[in-house]
């Protein structure tokens, strides 16, 4: 790419980005959307729970806040939104644990306040209803408050997925391309990309961890992202059983709250207090990963630091803008015209929905003209998910196509066909046939089958295996060929 | 100058560091620091003569594999390990190639043939 | 081949597949299957080219695929039956197999025994929780090894190695022969984690740094890893504050540790000891599941492919026995108690019928022990240590001093008096 036009410009391929691609999608209209990863969703959209809110957290959610109402409008459409595209979503519900009556009393005003919003499917459950309901629950819980309606999904498969279907009604996705500057004329932008140069008559600015430094590319806003890291660890599906709801203890003191929830896909996450960091420093310490499940085990006593096969940083945000602190920013810019910024910070998975339909309205009141696009696919075919097929589904398959036979992932049972696929609907690394086909989520996380999807990667994208990366860039998996550092191959 | 070296002995879980005392002309003077006849035969041993068994991979050439394993059919001196690799480096094998068929005879002169472990069908 | 009529499936067609496969024949069964999911029988042992194979068992210094090979020939000698890239996905508590073949397709039948064989898998970084970030570049000895021993690749030219595992030693030796520098093996312990032979062999021979009583802190690298923190830990195993330093590496190899790989076992209803992460066994390598078989890793890890071997070949012996109308009590009568120092026992019952060996392994390293099994018998030993397995022989002479009725034995490793 040298140089390329459109009519609208989506910089960030988080879970926000691509809502708003996916939606803008519907109408007769030029979009171009930028990530500067090689796949979507590897920011901020990665970096959390897979909770999916329903308002009824309003301890956070106060109705004057922009983000709760986003939150409210999505509650109705994310999981028609996820059947759609075919992302898996559950409905667990949560319960909020308390030692003594103080917490419950403490709790009664939040179900006070829910209720008075309009959410009335808060209810407090005694001790007996909870060890029914959760055996492994610590013993010094009292009751719960339970709202049944959180869900549950996997935000990357969710985005990668609104991307995927973007695409298929005519969104121009380019990956790899990181935005480097932003000039504004009279009536379009000039973006400078690591790719190339990009005009824009509008702009949406989805950076994510970013936003505050795209719009200041732009002389847009003049705000400050102050990234919140947490640690998440991921247990393995031999003890997924431990907790069927999201189990969560509102802070004891000031970022002590804490979470454990199943995930879609029958393992357990944990989750815990929430520091000031870098943006962008993904790194996990000592401290936060022993803090993590100290925190845990005051839920679930039985968790055991052998059952994390996985963890990484969660990451939430506050914006510092001129008025003071923001919970969120969908607006447009105040001084650029046709510059639109959008952050959620969190739950911006929860609020993407709503967030999407939101940025196409503000995009119209900046003078976008939008014609409905006839041709609107909303519908994503899933990649085949072979574990979950019926034993003769199974052997037909095979039958067919015999590479459905050849299982490359021992643990989350993810065969060549799979990984095949995967690679036919964009993913290039193993992190991104990782996060299609869960091959290598597992509790070897990688280690029998990263040899295997090296090579059908090698085989499918036509590359030498030593160019195949985990996820783009100076990823490489394999660096030389055998013999290369003796110096008798070049 | 008498000099010391330390050898560790690899007959038992015990690891033994067994020291020994070399004069002016080569010769071992004392051996200390084992626990049993073992230690004290491994050490000598290990001193005058270190021998390995060399194993590593080659190159293929016109084959759907990358590499051939093999080995030397002997332990051959320590010092030939390195110089083995390089000369095993050079070599580009073949197929068709079975188990034990020679790939280098005579690795440098130590008298020692170096095999195919496995074999290449195409 | 009518899979009706299966006397003997093996699951897994490793060291110890192939030796319960080939013993189950000879025993006398007439249809024995071996299960591989890959393209030829011998597991892992194709990708470890090194020497050191069948010093025991063959008394011969053989590699890893001419220990493999010799098993393979004997297994197309006594006609054993392979089913190649067929991966199992179920095993039921009535022995129901269930797998799927690239050729075949779904696969569905009930043996009359069967032999577990899956032998077990690395730990990998996820179970350690090494703080840092998550860049390419970290991968386990195991992985490693089949780049570089199978696959044609090098992972990197500036090596860290955590843990002093066997694997891990032995590809330390391994990059360093193909030219890369392997600048430190890094152990949280005062002691190696594998056998002496390969600490004098890989590392001692290559002048590769050993950090005894260290551990990995922090791992650096945005995308591929560029270095890790490196820490000595006190006598909890803590890092001590002030004694991090950082050492710049583009790979990180991790030899902390194998698992039995017992999923299958866990379906079929078998049950696992949670010290040996294997099936508990009784001395005919039979466990509570009546026609399921263990043998080798997959019951407990084991130092020497030659153990496995003989511990598998009595699984598949039982195994055809069993198919042939054989029955034993799923336990023994007697339960062998691990006692001062002793971490497991294998196997965990006995009937004290028949003259067994005893696989067990130590606590903690320690010198001047007698090994204790109740009043039965005694041993001198110079010294014991978790890394190194310890075999012992007990003879009928030894088991007819067992007092009549009674239910356990306790194994102790005492401290020999001054």
């Amino acid at each position: 790419m040298s140089e390329l036009e459109t009519q609208v410009l989506i910089i960030g391929g988080g879970v926000l980005g691509t809502a708003i691609a996916r939606e803008l999608s519907r109408y007769k209209v030029d979009v171009t959307l930028v990530e500067k990863e090689v796949d979507f969703g590897w920011g901020s959209t990665k970096a959390n729970m897979c909770i999916v809110c329903q308002g009824g957290d309003a301890l956070e959610f106060r109705k004057e806040y922009h983000r709760s109402r986003l939150v409210w409008e999505s509650i109705p459409l994310t999981e028609p939104l996820c059947r759609q595209l075919a992302v898996p979503f559950k409905r667990i519900g949560e319960l909020t644990i308390f030692k003594d009556n103080e917490g419950m009393a403490k709790y009664q005003k939040l179900k006070t306040r829910a209720e008075s919003l309009g959410i009335t499917t808060h209810q407090f459950i005694d001790r007996d209803t909870l060890r029914q309901m959760e055996p492994n629950v610590t013993k010094e819980a009292i009751g719960a408050l339970y709202d049944p309606m959180i869900a549950i999904t996997d935000p990357v498969r969710l985005t990668m997925a609104l991307a995927e279907n973007a695409r298929q009604n005519g969104v121009n996705i380019l990956t790899g391309t990181e935005v480097l500057d932003i000039s504004s004329g009279v009536d379009e932008f000039e973006v400078q990309t690591s790719q190339g140069s990009i005009k824009s008559k509008f702009i949406v600015n989805a950076a994510g961890m970013f936003v505050d430094k795209v719009a200041a590319m732009a002389n847009a806003d003049d705000f400050v992202v102050f990234p919140i890291k947490g640690y998440v660890g991921i247990l393995d599906k031999k003890v997924g059983g431990l907790v069927e709801h999201e189990i969560h203890a509102r802070p004891e003191a000031p970022g002590e709250s804490n979470i454990i929830t199943p995930t879609v896909y029958g393992n357990l996450i944990i989750g815990t207090p929430m520091k000031l960091a870098r943006r962008n420093d993904y790194s996990t310490t000592r401290q936060m990963a022993e803090i993590g499940l100290r925190n845990a085990q005051k839920l679930v006593p039985d968790i055991s630091e052998g059952d994390i096969i996985n963890s990484f940083a969660g990451f939430l945000m506050f914006r510092n803008w001129e008025l003071g602190w923001h919970e969120c920013v969908v607006s447009p810019s105040r001084s650029v015209p046709r510059f639109i910024s959008v952050s959620i910070g969190y739950p911006g998975v929860s609020a993407a929905p709503a967030t999407g339909k939101k940025a196409v309205k503000l995009l119209t009141q900046e003078g976008l003209k939008l014609e409905e696009n006839p041709n609107f696919n909303p519908y994503r075919k899933a990649i085949t998910d072979f574990s979950k097929l019926s034993d003769e589904e199974k052997g037909a398959l095979i039958a067919e196509d015999n590479r459905y036979g050849h299982v490359v992932c021992r643990c989350e049972m993810v065969t060549e066909g799979e990984v095949v696929e995967a690679i036919g609907r964009g993913a290039t690394t193993l992190d991104g046939v990782k996060f299609r086909t869960r091959a290598g989520m597992g509790r070897c996380q990688g280690g029998f089958c990263s040899p295997r999807v090296i090579s059908i990667l090698a085989r499918q994208l036509g590359i030498p295996e030593e160019e195949v990366t985990k996820k783009g860039g100076e990823s490489r998996h394999l660096l030389y060929q055998s013999k290369q550092l003796l110096g008798v191959r070049e | 100058m008498p000099e010391e070296k330390n050898i560790t002995c690899i007959g038992c879980p015990m690891g033994c560091a067994v020291t020994l005392t070399i004069d002016d002309d080569r010769k071992v003077t004392s051996i200390t620091g084992y626990k049993c006849k073992e230690g004290q035969k491994y050490a000598l041993a290990e001193y005058k003569n270190p021998v390995r068994t060399l194993t590593a991979t080659v190159l293929t050439q016109n084959s759907s594999q990358r590499l051939l394993a093999v080995r030397t059919t002997a332990p051959i001196p320590k010092t030939k390990l390195l110089p083995g690799i390089m000369a095993l480096a050079e070599v580009r094998a073949k197929p068709p190639i079975k188990m034990g068929d020679v790939v280098i005879s005579n690795l440098l002169d130590t008298g020692v043939d170096v095999v195919a472990t496995s074999g290449l069908l195409f | 081949m009518n899979r009706q009529n299966v006397d003997v499936a093996v699951i897994g067609s490793g060291p110890a597949g192939m030796a319960a496969a080939i013993r189950a024949k000879q025993s006398g069964a007439e249809n024995v299957v071996v299960m591989e999911r890959a393209e030829q029988m011998g597991g892992l042992l194709h990708q470890c080219v090194h020497n050191g194979f069948g010093l025991l068992y063959f008394n011969e210094d053989l590699t890893g695929p001419e220990y493999a090979r010799r098993f393979m020939e004997k297994a197309m000698d006594v006609k054993v039956t392979p089913l190649l890239e067929t991966m199992v996905t179920k095993i039921s508590p009535e022995r129901e197999i269930t797998a799927i073949s690239s050729k075949e397709g779904y696969i569905t039948f009930t043996p009359k025994s069967i032999v577990l064989a899956m032998g077990c898998r690395e730990r990998s970084r996820g179970a350690l929780n090494i703080p840092g970030t998550r860049p390419a570049g970290i991968l386990t000895a195991g992985t490693a090894q089949r780049f570089v021993n199978v696959e044609g690749f090098i992972p990197g030219k500036k090596i860290v190695i955590l843990g002093s595992g066997d694997i891990g030693m032995i590809m330390a030796r391994r990059l360093t022969l193909e030219g890369a520098e392997v600048v430190a093996v890094v152990e949280i312990l005062p002691y190696i984690g594998g056998l002496i032979r390969n600490e004098v062999q890989c590392l001692h021979d290559f002048s590769i740094p050993l950090l005894l009583e260290h551990t990995i802190t922090q791992i650096h690298g945005e995308k591929r890893i560029e270095a890790v923190n490196v820490a000595r830990v006190d006598n909890n195993r803590d890092p001590i504050g002030g004694t991090e330093r950082r050492i710049e590496c583009d790979t990180l190899l991790l030899s902390v540790g194998l698992i039995p790989e017992n999923e299958l076992s866990s379906m079929a209803g078998v049950e696992l000891d949670p010290i040996t992460g294997g099936p508990i066994v009784g001395e005919m390598r039979q466990t509570n599941v009546p026609g399921i078989f263990a043998g080798g890793n997959v019951v407990h890890v084991h130092d020497l492919v030659d153990n496995v071997s003989w511990e598998s070949e009595l699984a598949g012996e039982s195994a055809a026995r069993f198919a042939m109308g054989a029955k034993w009590a799923e336990k023994g009568k007697i339960a062998l108690k691990p006692g001062r120092n002793i971490r497991y026992i294998v196997p965990q019952t006995i009937s004290g019928e028949r003259e067994i060996t005893l696989y067990l392994r130590v606590s903690d390293l320690e010198e001047g022990v007698r090994l204790k099994i109740g009043d039965i018998m005694s041993k001198a030993l110079r010294v014991v240590k978790p890394s190194e397995m310890l075999k012992i022989e007990l003879p009928m002479a030894q088991l007819r001093k067992l007092k009549q009725g009674a239910t356990e034995i306790v194994v102790d490793c005492e401290k020999r008096g001054k």
